[in-house]
């Protein structure tokens, strides 16, 4: 699998900020790893989303602000945020 | 010369004319196993019943014989013939295995002792012990599609670090059926690539009898020209894929087989009904999902032969609607064969929808490795997921008319839609409660799937479209 797309981390972080309200500066870089996922959804389904079940391969790449680390998971396609105050998106 | 005797001359060159072109006619239409061997690209059928032939006796001992690489074609036919054996097949799949036909009443178990006891093999195994009540005992067929030797769900012999047999024993299913244009899989997903050369053939077209589909709720004609299936996700008749997903899928069930191109699906001969309800992502909504399980009932109505529909997708979110859907889709006599999920969960505890719906047409699949193991991504349930099949390391058709290897409950689902197919091109008039049975009571036993899935075993299509 090629390397993440910088473009994609510019995106996590901007949606990040704009949800919580911030600066993007605000927002360091956390971890970024390349790992599988359970499905097409990458193992973070928004409400009432179906998706195929196949082992997808992409990145969870960590946020952290204010002491808060956040979690989006990317593939080249598409974008989510995971878990933020208890509910999926896509980005 | 006088004129009769130019007429005796004539009449006896005729004469010995035809008896040499009668010969030869024999000859090509009774090839002997030595001349097959020399034609290793063309497909054929390894029969132990071929008619005329005095290699055909069913009651015979067949084994299965790899010899080492430095071994030659020579030296095999004189090993053989000193063992009073023949080559009755070459699989062309695999260097140097060779399907070997004893000729001195001796049992397998002695044959393959005798084989296993020279430097020159590398293994020797009897044939399978599958019993088929009907025409397809003692037959198995051969795909001779370029990427069948990657295809190790339908045929195992332990390439690639696999286990020999753990297969869904496909070669012998096709000596009894290789599927039929008049089964129709619906294959509910991200769209099919129905110009993909490997599937083009076995794509489902709309029959000009059949009229277009009409649903004013769905769009502003108020019908769609639904040439080769349908598109939820932009409400028209193009149910092109530009994911993949549905793509590798209906390869499983459908590539056509013995083209010598790409991949052999389950079914080398079926109707592919293409219908796109998730995105180029992947993922689409439990309302879309629905609104093409309708489409397929109103096409069953309509007249179209669609018996089973293959759904590689699913979440945890429980939708009565689509319950209801699924239930509906059983009593027009569709099968849904659903993916249980790659959590590593147990699905009794935590459901995976569809594939938890507790319905009399919905079957449940995991996935199982090369090795027959339960996946270590697969979902399971004692009680709520069916049965497993294939799904890791699956190679099957892919965008651009490509070919890539998946893995996922959701290769493991058209497994067993494929093998439904295959029932269902011998048994048109099965029930739904019948075809589940059939599929679920043929299973192999396998020790690592007891109190995984409710059947304790992996699909086995031969078992299947033998059963009675």
């Amino acid at each position: 699998m090629s390397s993440i797309d910088p473009a994609i981390i510019v995106k996590a972080r901007g949606d990040l900020a704009r949800r919580l309200g911030v600066d993007e500066n605000e927002i360091a870089d956390g971890h970024i790893e390349q790992t599988d996922f359970p499905d097409a959804s990458l193992g973070a389904p928004v409400e009432g989303e179906m998706s195929a079940q196949m082992i997808t391969s992409g990145w969870r790449i960590r946020l952290q602000t204010a002491g808060e680390t956040y979690e989006y998971r990317a593939t080249a396609r598409q974008l989510r945020l995971v878990n933020f105050k208890g509910r999926n998106y896509r980005v | 010369m006088s004129r009769n005797l130019w007429l005796n001359l004539s009449i006896a060159l005729a004469l010995i004319l035809i008896a040499a072109f009668a010969g030869r006619l024999h000859k090509w239409s009774w090839p002997r196993s030595s001349q097959q061997i020399s034609h290793p690209s063309r497909e054929r059928e390894e029969t132990a019943t071929d008619p005329g032939s005095d290699e055909s006796d069913s009651s015979k001992t067949e084994i299965l014989v790899r010899f080492r690489p430095n071994v030659s074609r020579d030296a095999i036919e004189r090993i053989t013939s000193r063992l009073n054996d023949e080559v009755e097949d070459r699989i062309e799949a695999v260097d140097g295995l060779e399907v070997i036909e004893d000729e001195d009443n001796e049992s397998a178990d002695e044959v393959v002792a005798q084989y296993r006891a020279l430097s020159e093999v590398e293994y020797a195994e009897a044939n399978s012990e599958i019993k088929l009540d009907h025409e397809g005992a003692g037959k198995h067929m051969h795909a001779n599609d370029e990427l069948f030797f990657k295809q190790w769900a339908l045929f195992n012999h332990g390439q690639d670090g696999g286990k020999s047999g753990a297969d869904i024993s496909a070669m012998q299913a096709w000596a009894v059926t290789r599927g039929s244009d008049q089964v129709v899989v619906a294959v509910l997903d991200s769209g099919v690539d129905y110009t993909h050369p490997d599937l083009a053939a076995n794509i489902w077209t709309r029959p000009e009898i059949i009229k277009q589909y009409e649903d004013e709720d769905l769009t502003s004609e108020g019908a769609v020209d639904d040439v080769h299936g349908f598109n939820v996700v932009d409400d028209n008749g193009d149910p092109m894929d530009d994911n993949g997903h549905g793509t590798h899928c209906a390869g499983i069930i459908g590539a056509q087989g013995g083209n010598e191109t790409g991949i052999a699906g389950i079914n080398w001969t079926v109707k592919i009904m293409p219908l796109k309800f998730m995105d180029a992502d992947g993922a689409g909504t439990t309302k879309d999902a629905i609104e093409a399980i309708n489409y397929v009932i109103n096409r069953k109505r309509a007249g179209v032969n669609v018996r089973v529909i293959s759904a590689s997708w699913g979440s945890t979110t429980n939708s009565r609607a689509l319950e209801d859907l699924i239930r509906k889709a059983g009593q027009e006599g569709i099968l849904f064969v659903a993916a249980a999920g790659n959590d590593h969960s147990d699905n009794d505890a935590k459901p995976h929808y569809p594939a938890s719906y507790e319905l009399n047409n919905v079957i449940s699949v995991a996935a199982t490795d090369r090795n027959d193991e339960l996946t270590s991504f697969s979902n399971w349930g004692a009680t709520s997921v069916d049965v497993a099949a294939p799904g890791q390391q699956i190679v099957s058709t892919w965008l651009n008319h490509g070919f890539e290897e998946k893995q996922g409950t959701s290769m493991a689902t058209p497994f067993v839609a494929g093998v439904a197919a295959l029932v269902l091109s011998t048994n048109p008039t099965i029930s739904i409660d019948e075809l589940r049975a059939r599929l679920l009571n043929s299973v192999d036993a396998i020790p690592s799937l007891t109190g995984k899935v409710a059947s304790g075993g992996r699909i086995n299509a031969a078992k299947a479209v033998a059963a009675q």
